[in-house]
């Protein structure tokens, strides 16, 4: 089986490499058309953009109820429930607003009847010119990060093909989840950009590994230095992801800040196989063989 | 078995952050803070003693505290309370609840951030570009306004972020995100002015405010009306010399109104420019040197009580504006959090419970890959153990854990199960080198895996007023001990299994 296997991947694998390239050019053709509409790479929500989010803690309400009184001064009220995972019942609701803190907690008030306090609720509004400031920055920091993480990479492999395979594996992980987040109409809060960040790092370890075997290496052919790593790296992202699944799963309806970074971190490690098995692997071992050819 | 020095070097780290840790068994509560010249405060209880007993009654948690204290004063009439600490007896004779604040006895030394402990935060911005010397001073100006206020569990920091903006970041625990905003969004500008012109401000004009003492600062009455309760109160301030000069100067020039009792002229009262409360200035102060003036103010609520409290609590800010002065330069809240803590406690288990969730889905996939026990359960203390030292070490300087560092922490603990596991394949395959030979190849995939993180990570500290500091922080601490401490230990592990 696997002897068929790297017959099929010797033919086979510089044509694998269109699905990833055609893939990469969809995702920044459709990101350049997600600018041009909407201003930005993402969708943000209100600690991004400015405005209140509250959590009120009661099993008193009818979610309809509240949405419907509220709608017409807050268009842009965004509603759902807080489940504890527990016992499986609802413990209160969240709603996300633009609007300043104090129309919406009188609003609020109003309709609920009693005074928002701490114990009773959490109320968390972030200024619209600081939040601009705050995802300029995030943005930066996204970008360094990625710069630092490229040079580390050249500086440790000091060849230029494959330090550049693992920065585009990188770079495509990042654009493709971007693309994912944007088509399923996910609005990233300024603890999702922290995923995209904890993505740059989970991605380029499986990266470092297939490069290092492949290219620091010479025991046994490239096919079997790539499905040596592809063993190691496979049992690395799979168990990164049931980590991760089985985390979502739980705070699922509890915690928005943490059900975001768990998505966004699940889909990009989804990305990463593709990435690093298909797009990585592809070129390093057109690289290595082609260096190769007279040895082989 | 014997153990090497690597493995000696993890055992010394997990005994030392257990030690850190410092879980605790023992129940009771323990002071937070006394408020000064309190009469608790001179009966000598101090902060972090441990209350053991009120009137005898054993107290073992905050709840069984309240209830001893409301029962006892539940009449209003002056009672004996006699409360017995880990350090001595104190005894007042008192009809109020002693002016103290109180928690649990923490199970751990382990502390947690604001987000999962409730309280309020905000970030607060000048108007102007402020120098670090000005920073400092705001600083100072606010922690002595959360002082005089009577907040002591405060934290408050100056922040410059990527783009060199600075912030002052304040967090308090017990505190409402109203006393937040005025006691640090305002500028706090005290002014008092007769016929427009200032007679005096708050701060440098004044020598002493009344507080805590009935007989010159108290609610003074209360009354109902179609609209709800409302209560005044009035204090004393004690001007300086030249304050009280200007007063005499000012009144001197004003004329006595007709019906001779009161001037034409009332004393108006400001607070950054609003108007405040307007009293009439009897007669009889024309021209005088007074030093002692009386402010006064009000109070509303739907209740008698809210509306007492709500008197209290003005007259309160009125008094710490009034000592503490007033800052150079107008503030901005530009980012105002207040989270309950009702639901830290459930956040806590959830996150314990999909960390351990977690942790046995891996070992499951773990053992199903490699089928060796001895290995993988070694790679599960491993990352037990890594979770420790995070924790330990966190302890050990204080770090607040709030939700990014938790998140820090998971990610560690994932990225360190994946280093494991590099480890793992290349200690069990490619036999042809010596296990030595193939360890070293693992910790070059690690220590360059390792890098790449570190310097991704760093640009995080300082983006959007350092609020995901705490992500950076755990992630960078956990794979530094990883790469310093863990790796190396679960390789020589590793290494002693397959020889």
């Amino acid at each position: 089986m696997e002897e068929e296997n790297k017959n099929w991947y010797d033919k086979s694998y510089k044509l694998l490499l269109i699905i990833p390239a055609v893939l990469l050019i969809f995702c920044l053709v459709y990101l350049y058309g997600f600018v041009q509409d909407s201003g930005d790479i993402i969708k943000k929500d209100v600690t991004l953009t400015g405005g209140t989010s509250i959590s009120v803690f009661t099993k008193d309400f009818d979610i309809k109820n509240v949405e419907n009184s509220l709608k017409t001064e807050f268009p842009d009220l965004k509603i759902r429930e807080i489940n504890d995972f527990r016992s499986g019942k609802t413990i209160g609701f969240f709603i996300e607003t633009k609007a300043d803190a104090e129309p919406i907690k009188n609003a609020l008030e109003k309709y609920l009847g009693y005074e928002l306090n701490q114990e009773n609720s959490s109320i968390e509004f972030t200024g619209e010119t600081i939040s601009s400031g705050f995802y300029k920055q995030m943005r930066n920091a996204i970008i360094i990060a990625f710069v630092l993480m490229s040079l580390v990479v050249f500086l440790v492999f000091r060849t230029f093909v494959p330090s550049l395979a693992v920065i585009l594996s990188a770079f495509a992980d990042i654009v493709m989840t971007i693309t994912l987040v944007d088509i399923l109409g996910m609005e990233v809060s300024i603890a999702g950009i922290i995923a995209f960040l904890m993505l740059i790092g989970y991605s380029v370890d499986t990266d470092i590994l297939l490069t290092s075997r492949l290219i620091k290496r010479n025991e046994g052919s490239v096919n079997e230095r790539i499905w040596g790593a592809f063993k190691t790296g496979m049992t690395m992202t799979l168990t990164s992801i049931a980590a991760v699944a089985v985390s979502l799963f739980i705070i699922y309806n509890f915690s928005e800040t943490l059900r975001q970074i768990f998505t966004i971190l699940l889909i990009g490690l989804g990305f990463d196989i593709f990435n690093t098995w298909i797009t990585n692997a592809s070129i390093l071992k057109l690289y290595v063989e082609r260096k190769g050819e007279g040895y082989k | 078995m014997k153990i090497g020095f690597r493995v000696w070097i993890l055992i010394i780290a997990i005994i030392l952050s257990v030690l850190a840790i410092k879980p605790s068994f023992e129940s009771g509560i323990v002071v937070k803070s006394v408020e000064a010249n309190s009469e608790i405060f001179n009966s000598g209880l101090k902060t972090g003693e441990i209350i053991k007993s009120v009137n005898n009654v054993e107290i073992e948690t905050k709840e069984e505290y309240a209830n001893q204290i409301d029962k006892l004063l539940s009449d209003g009439i002056e009672k004996r309370i006699d409360i017995t600490t880990d350090k001595g007896s104190y005894t007042l004779f008192t009809n109020k609840v002693p002016e103290i604040t109180i928690e649990n006895i923490p199970k751990t030394k382990i502390a947690t951030g604001l987000d999962l402990r409730g309280g309020s935060r905000a970030l607060v911005e000048a108007d102007e570009k402020l120098s670090n010397e000005q920073l400092q001073d705001l600083i100072e100006v606010s922690r002595n306004r959360f002082n005089v206020y009577g907040l002591s569990d405060v934290q408050i920091k100056g922040i410059t972020d990527l783009e060199g903006n600075k912030f002052m970041l304040v967090e308090v625990a017990g505190a409402s995100p109203q006393d937040l905003q005025t006691l640090i969004g305002q500028q706090g500008k005290f002014e008092a002015k007769i016929a427009n012109q200032t007679v005096f401000v708050g701060g440098k004009d004044i020598n002493d405010v009344c507080r805590n003492d009935a007989s010159c600062a108290a609610v003074t009455n209360c009354f109902d009306d179609a609209e709800g309760s409302f209560c005044n109160f009035a204090f004393t301030i004690f001007l300086t010399a030249d304050a009280a000069r200007k007063h005499a100067d000012v009144t001197d020039k004003i004329e006595i109104d007709t019906s001779g009792q009161y001037l034409t002229e009332r004393l108006f009262l400001y607070v950054d420019d609003e108007e405040v409360d307007s009293l009439l200035i009897s007669s009889n102060l024309k021209g005088q040197l007074t030093s002692e003036i009386s402010i006064q103010g009000s109070g509303q609520g739907a209740t008698r009580d809210d509306a007492l409290k709500d008197a209290r609590a003005n007259m309160n800010r009125l008094q710490t504006i009034l000592i503490t002065g007033s800052l150079p330069y107008k503030l901005n809240i530009v980012k105002l959090d207040s989270i309950s803590p009702t639901l830290g406690g459930n956040f806590v288990y959830l996150i314990l419970l999909a960390g351990a969730a977690s942790i046995i889905v891996v070992s499951f996939i773990i053992f199903i890959r490699y089928r060796k026990i001895k290995a993988s359960l070694a790679l599960l203390m491993t990352s037990f153990s890594e979770l420790l030292i995070i924790l330990g070490f966190a302890a050990l300087i204080k770090w607040n854990l709030d939700l990014p560092s938790i998140a820090g922490i998971l990610a560690t603990i994932g990225t360190g199960v994946d280093q494991q596991i590099v480890i793992l394949d290349e200690a069990t395959k490619e036999k042809t080198l010596s296990i030595k030979q193939r360890i070293k190849k693992a910790l070059f995939v690690i220590v360059t895996a390792y890098l790449t993180s570190l310097f991704a990570l760093l640009p995080l500290w300082w983006a959007a007023a350092g609020l995901f500091k705490g992500f950076a922080f755990t992630t960078i601490l956990g794979i530094t001990i990883g790469v310093l401490i863990t790796r190396p230990a679960f390789a020589e592990i590793i290494g002693r299994i397959e020889n």
